[in-house]
């Protein structure tokens, strides 16, 4: 332990010279880093932190034309596109989209290698339905930064992966993520274990597609988060940042412990220029970053690939804000309700490919108002099979335009609205089959939100 | 008459028990020559990390009102404020600019000796950070000396 008693002028000279020679330390400033780390020697014991978002959303409630063949029992009934997510049951209302409550903080905050991070979600969304509870954990890890260069993150976290589904929610631009996110990233994993033909409009056998699983959800929404072990960590050169994570987890969500031996890989790679020093989530900088994930899923003892790899870039200077990003789908990808209806069986194609991208651009009017343009389009089961050209082609194309405006009250309550301009096809069908009746039927959407952060 | 060898003796003894106030002194840190105006000590002993910014911000603040020649400033942590002087604290890069114009750090070695003994390891304080035997006593030290207490 070193003790000095330097006089104050010695010692201020030498400390701005040593402070103009040394290279800044890493700070947490950006997700890996604000999730999954603490800020040394000042993170408090237990700091109780949460936020809710309240929705509302409202389409026109098109319904589905008139079908042919087996789905002809579909016709004039609701599409579930247009229907508020995820209980399908209406096209307007208000909805509390999130309600996350949760802790983190150095459980023993005298050591500054250990931090730890929980969190539960009580909203109405994909994690506490179709098999997730009010309360559902959806954090819950422990972080060892005892190595230089190879900080260890493990239990159930936020995967390392696409800025829209791995940058914190509290600071999310739009009210519903683009169709890419949705279909290809926010996983839903579906079981077919139940006949086929017991559940409500039993999908007819000469409307099945090939290499498609039907069933139900039995499980939470996969949150973009998984139980694992993570390695990574953040370099600082200069105004840069370089960050990678390697993450190994069970490709099983939140289920908390695996269902089959294959396990996912996670790589994650970063270059963020940082801008005047700042910090926090919605700091001044530019990122370029690269990622991927592989694993596997089994469904009734068959296992089968789910790939996913990105690219992607940043910017925001407190007045401008720019985002694009693409990324690409192998293996197994959401097929969403047969027909399009809201209570017919859920599909998940298993042999499909798929890709995304999206631009998106911001700018502060004034620095509480921001006016936001995004444009995304996902290009969905693009590999040709059996089904296609036929009335029961799988590809679809979805193209949405969102303009949006957000108002910020203080720094932690915002508000946002939303219209959507939607688009989808169903290009390579048999002209005049379903698919492409169906696809008419998509409405625009005008959605509000309201959000707080304690 | 005394021997030489006696004598001797003596005078090493009466040498020792003048210098032993010497070696005394040496383990406390010295008060700062200093020609300011204004004399302010800064305690920060509170576990709550907000605290560290604050007890950083007046420090930041005193300096502008009575201007960086007219004040002398010493920040003296002791108990679980001692983390704002550990390595590793993101406030480093404030606390070198207030050391730059002239704001001392000091750290209480009873409390680091203490965190050594629960965490089983030795702590490191930030560079430029000053340890004093005992925080409150460095305090009390400054106080009488003409340091005004302030604790945000």
């Amino acid at each position: 332990m070193q003790k000095n008693y330097t006089t104050v002028k010695k010692s201020a000279l030498l400390i701005a010279l040593a402070g103009a020679l040394t290279a800044p330390t890493a700070q947490a400033a950006n997700w890996l880093m604000l999730q999954g780390t603490e800020k040394p020697n000042e993170a408090p014991a237990a700091k109780l932190w949460g936020f809710a978002q309240i929705d509302y959303q409202q389409t026109d409630d098109t319904k589905l034309p008139t079908l042919t063949g087996g789905a002809a029992g579909l016709s004039g009934t609701s599409a579930a596109f247009n229907q508020m997510a995820p209980q399908l049951n209406t096209s307007s209302g208000f909805n509390i989209k999130r309600a996350r409550i949760g802790v983190r903080g150095a459980n023993f905050p005298l050591d500054k290698d250990v931090n730890y991070f929980l969190m539960a979600e009580f909203g109405n969304n994909g994690i506490t339905t179709g098999g997730g509870t009010q309360g559902q954990l959806v954090d819950a890890s422990v972080t060892i930064n005892k190595i230089d260069g190879a900080r260890v993150r493990v239990g159930l976290f936020k995967t390392p992966g696409s800025e829209e589904s791995f940058k914190g929610i509290p600071v999310f631009n739009y009210v519903n993520f683009t169709n890419g996110t949705d279909r290809l990233l926010i996983e839903k994993s579906v079981d077919n274990s139940a006949a086929v033909a017991a559940l409500p409009d039993g999908v007819p056998a000469g409307a099945r597609q090939a290499d498609t699983l039907y069933g139900e959800r039995t499980a939470a929404a996969f949150a973009a988060r998984d139980t694992g072990i993570q390695v990574f960590d953040t370099f600082k050169h200069n105004d840069w940042e370089y960050s990678y994570a390697v993450m190994y987890g069970n490709g099983n969500g939140l289920a908390l412990t695996d269902n089959d031996k294959h396990k996912d890989l996670y790589l994650y790679g970063s270059a963020e220029k940082v801008f005047d020093n700042s910090d926090g989530p919605r700091r001044h900088s530019l990122k370029m970053y690269a990622w991927s994930q592989s694993g596997k899923r089994t469904v009734d003892n068959t296992a089968y690939k789910r790939d996913r790899a990105g690219v992607g870039m940043t910017y925001f200077d407190g007045k401008y804000r720019a985002a694009a990003e693409y990324f690409t789908a192998d293996g197994m990808i959401w097929g969403g309700p047969v027909g399009g209806a809201t209570n017919t069986p859920l599909s998940v194609f298993t042999d499909q490919t798929a890709d995304a991208y999206q631009l998106d651009f911001g700018y502060r009017v004034k620095p509480n108002i921001e006016l936001n343009v995004r444009y995304d389009v996902l290009n969905s089961a693009t590999k040709k099979d059996a089904n296609t050209g036929t009335a029961i082609d799988k590809k679809r194309v979805f193209t949405t335009t969102t303009l949006g405006a957000q108002y910020f009250f203080n720094k932690k309550t915002s508000a946002r609205i939303n219209y959507e301009i939607r688009d989808l096809t169903a290009p390579t069908a048999l002209a005049g089959s379903n698919p492409t009746k169906v696809v008419d039927a998509i409405d625009n959407r005008l959605s509000a939100q309201v959000m707080m952060v304690f | 008459m005394l021997t030489k060898q006696t004598q001797r003796l003596f005078a090493l003894l009466i040498g020792l028990v003048l210098a032993l106030p010497v070696f005394a002194a040496q383990t406390e840190a010295p008060l700062p020559d200093t020609f300011a105006a204004h004399k302010v000590v800064l305690q920060i002993s509170d576990k709550d990390p907000s605290k560290q910014n604050l007890v950083l911000n007046v420090a930041q603040n005193i300096q502008r009102y009575y201007g960086v020649e007219n004040v002398d400033i010493e920040v003296v942590a002791f108990g679980p404020g001692v983390r704002l002087m550990l390595e590793g604290n993101e406030n480093i890069k404030r606390m070198k600019s207030l050391m730059a114009s002239g704001v001392r750090f000091s750290a209480c070695d009873n409390t680091l000796q203490n965190f050594a003994k629960q965490l089983g390891h030795e702590l490191k304080v930030s560079e430029g950070v000053t340890i004093v035997p005992a925080g409150a006593g460095r305090i009390l030290q400054l106080n009488a000396a003409g340091w005004q207490i302030l604790q945000p």
